[in-house]
């Protein structure tokens, strides 16, 4: 009889309901929120230290090896000559066809 | 705990947390403090928890239960936080929502009975899970949603019996 009551009192108790948190308390708590792309502009990453350093050698050796002069090019074009040209004496020509004939 | 710690238990609680403080100080202005306080709290202070003494659920539930105590404690200096109570007479449902009645009657309570009655009732917290959170032992938890429920029986009489007319007669 007592359980019959308590499910009865919990029915009659589920008729009071209240909202979730509301959206400005996440941003009282949390700080405003930031469309992604202002992480563009605004935000900072951490590193560790040895991957910074690697990369500023990387970047280092690259801009040495783009700025360093390059010796000049031994001529600006390939010439072509047909000192070693033979004409060909028997030419056979193979047809094959395409699949859309079968 | 990091802020990305920090993040994640304020999603996974913000929500149960706040219902709370709703239904304990009857007020969303008041829960929407409520929680922020105890985040604040639990930023500045977040090694005070202690993964060995219960979840980070009933740690929470119990910060903003002591915030909303002090709070209830400071806005109705009158009312007793024991859970001692004369028997209170049925709501007058007439021309209201039940749910509103409902709201009334649970906040009539004391506010011990209120919080075991909300975290058990609406929430479905485990009673000792209840007890981590309030501070109190298995036993007075149980004591506590007993007698809430016998007031409320009291005061919903109304509506759980709908042929009964008010106070009995």
């Amino acid at each position: 009889m007592e359980n019959d009551d308590d499910s009865k009192l919990s029915e009659l108790l589920r008729e009071w309901r209240v909202p979730d948190a509301p959206r400005p308390l996440d941003e009282r708590v949390l700080g405003p929120h930031k469309p992604w792309w202002r992480f563009l502009l605004t935000g900072s990453i951490r590193i560790p230290v040895p991957v910074g350093v690697a990369l500023a050698v990387l970047l280092f050796w690259m801009a040495g090896a783009l700025l360093r002069p390059r010796p000049a090019a031994e001529s600006a074009s390939p010439s072509l000559d047909l000192v070693q040209f033979r004409p060909v004496h028997d030419l056979n020509v193979r047809v094959i066809r395409g699949h859309e004939s079968n | 705990m990091t802020d990305a710690e920090f993040r994640g238990a304020y999603e996974s609680h913000k929500n149960l947390l706040f219902r709370f403080a709703r239904r304990m100080t009857g007020s969303s202005e008041a829960a929407e403090d409520l929680v922020h306080e105890c985040f604040l709290l639990v930023w500045r202070n977040g090694a005070v928890y202690d993964r060995n003494r219960g979840s980070l659920r009933s740690f929470l539930v119990g910060v903003t239960r002591n915030l909303a105590l002090k709070r209830i404690a400071r806005e109705r200096s009158f009312e007793e936080l024991e859970d001692e109570i004369a028997a209170c007479d049925p709501i007058d449902p007439a021309d209201r929502q039940r749910g509103e009645v409902v709201a009334q009657a649970v906040g009539a309570l004391p506010p011990l009975q209120r919080e075991a009655l909300i975290l058990a009732e609406y929430e479905e917290m485990p009673l000792a899970e209840i007890a981590r959170a309030t501070g109190a032992d298995l036993a007075a938890v149980k004591s506590r949603l007993h007698r809430a429920r016998e007031s409320l029986r009291r005061m919903l009489a109304p509506l759980l019996e709908p042929n009964r007319s008010l106070y009995g007669k």
